[in-house]
């Protein structure tokens, strides 16, 4: 039964290990545990090591122990999905109650929690089938709902992605949270971005050096003399600006976290902004994109000296780079083409670098990857790319 | 088995599920981290446990440029020179052993009784703090270079861990903890340590301070929420007002939100809203 709630434990994804199952059946035997509820919060003390899934593990204790249903692991493709549907029902009712096939006055009368129920049921009849054809929800089709071109409050949401044409735009996982998931696997990213590092000597004289100490004392026949230094601190500004829009970046999503979670746990000044694709006059600090925009402007106040890391595929539409008003969003109208702010960005810090995680033997059949190495210094995001970024940041 | 079971202090109120954590990990030898928002209690736990099972209690407190040999021993280089040049002091300049000092880890390690180790808010250092703390939490003992000499540890002390998650810890380290998580004390909690700090505490007092204290805390947009902290001195600074020392007035005003709110933003925002339920 233990054995079977470990595995359940990591079936829901909780990072269980096994030296910490055999820790709790040491707890077992120390006699300490004497009823069920003792065992849960031992177990849960001994094996789960973050507060984030302390619900997901209560939700497994309940399903082992006392057989209640385990939750459906809610896909978050269908929270957004039913999100956007809901918004768009704001704008026009009507054509997403045509859409269901259902009477307008029926949806008007839910709550928008009921509604966003409703269409996540919805949602999950159609699961699978996605695709074409004149389903209520799909791409390309004669839907009425889905990708037709539009987003929510007038915004393009499609557009072409170099190789990779919009398939499924209305079930995109828009964006993700590349902070909240995503377990530190590969250590070696780590160890690249170590070298990462600019120890200036700073502050007061107040420590120190032992070395240059007894040196000066002997040299002055045994009268002491104590040499002061600077402590030295780590003074490195980084700003990583992450491309986290759309289809085109869902593969790297995995590589990306990685080298997220390593930089948020290793730098002190740390700056992460987020944009889709390309970026125009702005960058944003929250993950969606919508609430915190930062001007690009403002960047040419900040230290020179920052080193700026962008990571995207660099692949999109020509236009969206080369076009005085490129972006896919209507919102978005700089009236500069995208390349001049790149520009921008690299002429205002020395030290910049652009992180490709598409395999570099592709890089020559997109257009805008090439216009773009020619601002950035371009690398691939793999252990070696990463290591030679980084001494070209140092450098 | 006989095993000293801790079940809280004079001003601690422990629950029962942070009690069973304590001792559990006491029982197993593993040190507890704890996580949990600003005020919770996590650093009082520490100190709660040493004075109820009579432990000595050493203190770490982290700092963000700290090494973690300096936790562990330090050699005294300058005093040891001074002594060479001067010689006036009891101390044998010869011997190496003499200008050796325990950190608090050391000191914890070298300790006659069993010590309760506080580790406190260890994010603040660089991860390479926690990664050269693995070797020791696993071993149980560490080197001094200078002598080749191995300390161990005389009996294993009960290390209490807190974090305050500005960093993520790493892996391998939270793999050698247990872990818990502090919860934001619940009202009912809240009265029962507000009537461990007061007991001579008036029950309207008490029940309109928390109450309102509660409803504070929700304001939105607030970036840093009052904790028991500033609630245990908001109620001594009502318990001095002759206003307010009876508890009623609380329903219609709110005074010193100073003592609660310490961010100029957030006092305005609360202040505007404590205006408006005085007119309402």
């Amino acid at each position: 039964m233990f054995i079977d709630f470990f595995f359940k434990l990591r079936e829901v994804s909780i990072p269980v290990n096994p030296t910490s199952f055999l820790t709790l059946q040491k707890a077992i035997n120390s006699g300490l545990v004497g009823s069920l509820d003792d065992f849960y919060i031992v177990a849960r003390t001994v094996l789960v090591k973050s507060e984030k899934y302390f619900d997901l593990y209560d939700q497994v204790f309940a399903h082992v122990f006392q057989g209640t249903a385990l939750p459906e692991t809610d896909d978050p493709a269908f929270d957004f999905l039913a999100d956007t549907l809901l918004q768009e029902w704001l704008q026009d009712p009507k054509s997403i109650a045509d859409g269901f096939g259902v009477d307008e006055e029926k949806l008007r009368a839910m709550s928008s929690e009921e509604l966003i129920d409703y269409f996540k049921e919805r949602l999950k009849e159609q699961q699978g089938r996605h695709d074409g054809g004149s389903k209520w929800i799909g791409t390309g089709g004669t839907s009425p709902v889905g990708h037709s071109g539009f987003h929510p409050g007038g915004m393009r949401v499609g557009g072409q992605s170099g190789n990779k044409s919009a398939v499924q735009v209305a079930a995109e996982r828009r964006y993700r949270d590349y902070s909240t998931e995503g377990p530190l696997t590969q250590n070696s990213i780590g160890e690249a971005l170590k070298r990462l590092r600019n120890l200036v000597p700073r502050g007061a004289k107040d420590q120190i050096n032992i070395d240059a100490s007894i040196y000066q004392t002997m040299k002055n026949g045994g009268e002491i003399e104590l040499v002061f230094d600077r402590g030295i601190v780590d003074r490195l500004k980084i700003i990583l600006a992450i491309d986290n829009g759309g289809w085109s970046m869902e593969p790297y999503v995995h590589i990306v976290q990685t080298l997220f979670t390593y930089a948020k746990s290793q730098f002190k000044d740390l700056k992460t902004y987020f944009f889709h694709n390309t970026i125009y006059d702005y960058l944003w600090e929250d993950p969606g994109r919508y609430s915190s925009p930062v001007k690009i402007d403002e960047f040419s106040r900040l230290d020179p000296d920052t080193r700026l890391i962008i990571v995207g595929d660099a692949s999109m539409a020509p236009y969206e780079l080369m076009a005085a008003d490129g972006s896919i969003y209507a919102m978005e109208r700089s009236g500069k083409p995208s390349i001049e702010s790149l520009r921008f960005l690299s002429e205002t810090f020395d030290h910049s670098i652009w992180l490709n995680p598409t395999p570099r033997r592709n890089w020559g059949y997109t257009r805008t990857i090439s216009v773009i190495e020619n601002i950035f210094p371009m690398f691939e995001l793999s252990l070696d790319g990463l290591e030679n970024g980084v001494s070209r940041l140092m450098s | 088995m006989e095993l000293n079971q801790f079940s809280g202090a004079v001003k601690y109120v422990l629950d029962q599920e942070l009690a069973k954590i304590v001792n559990i990990s006491m029982a197993l030898e593993m040190p507890l981290l704890l996580k949990g928002e600003p005020g919770t209690g996590k650093t009082m736990l520490a100190h709660a446990i040493a004075e109820t099972l009579r432990m000595p209690l050493i203190v770490l407190n982290v700092k963000s440029s700290m090494k973690l040999v300096e936790a562990l021993y330090q050699y005294d280089t300058l005093t040891r020179l001074n002594d060479s040049r001067f010689g006036d002091s009891d101390r044998d300049v010869s011997d190496i052993n003499a200008y050796l000092r325990m950190g608090k880890i050391g000191q914890a390690f070298v300790s006659d009784s069993r010590a309760v180790l506080l580790i406190d808010e260890i994010d603040k250092a660089e991860s390479d703090f926690q990664d050269d703390m693995l070797d020791v939490l696993d071993q149980m003992q560490f080197d001094i270079v200078e002598t080749d000499e191995v300390v161990k540890a005389k009996q294993r002390p009960v290390f209490i861990i807190t974090s305050n998650a500005k960093k993520d810890l790493s892996d391998p380290f939270l793999g050698r903890c247990n872990f818990h998580h502090i919860a934001f004390p619940d009202p009912k909690m809240m009265r029962n340590i507000i009537s461990a700090h007061f007991p001579e505490l008036n029950r309207s007092l008490a029940e309109n301070a928390v109450k309102a204290f509660y409803e504070l805390r929700r304001i939105e947009g607030i970036e840093k929420k009052p904790a028991t902290r500033e609630l245990i001195n908001w109620i001594r600074a009502l318990l001095a007002d002759p206003d307010f020392r009876h508890g009623d007035k609380l329903q219609k005003e709110i005074p010193y939100l100073g003592v609660l709110f310490k961010k100029s933003g957030d006092y305005q925002r609360a202040a505007s809203i404590s205006l408006k339920k005085r007119f309402f």
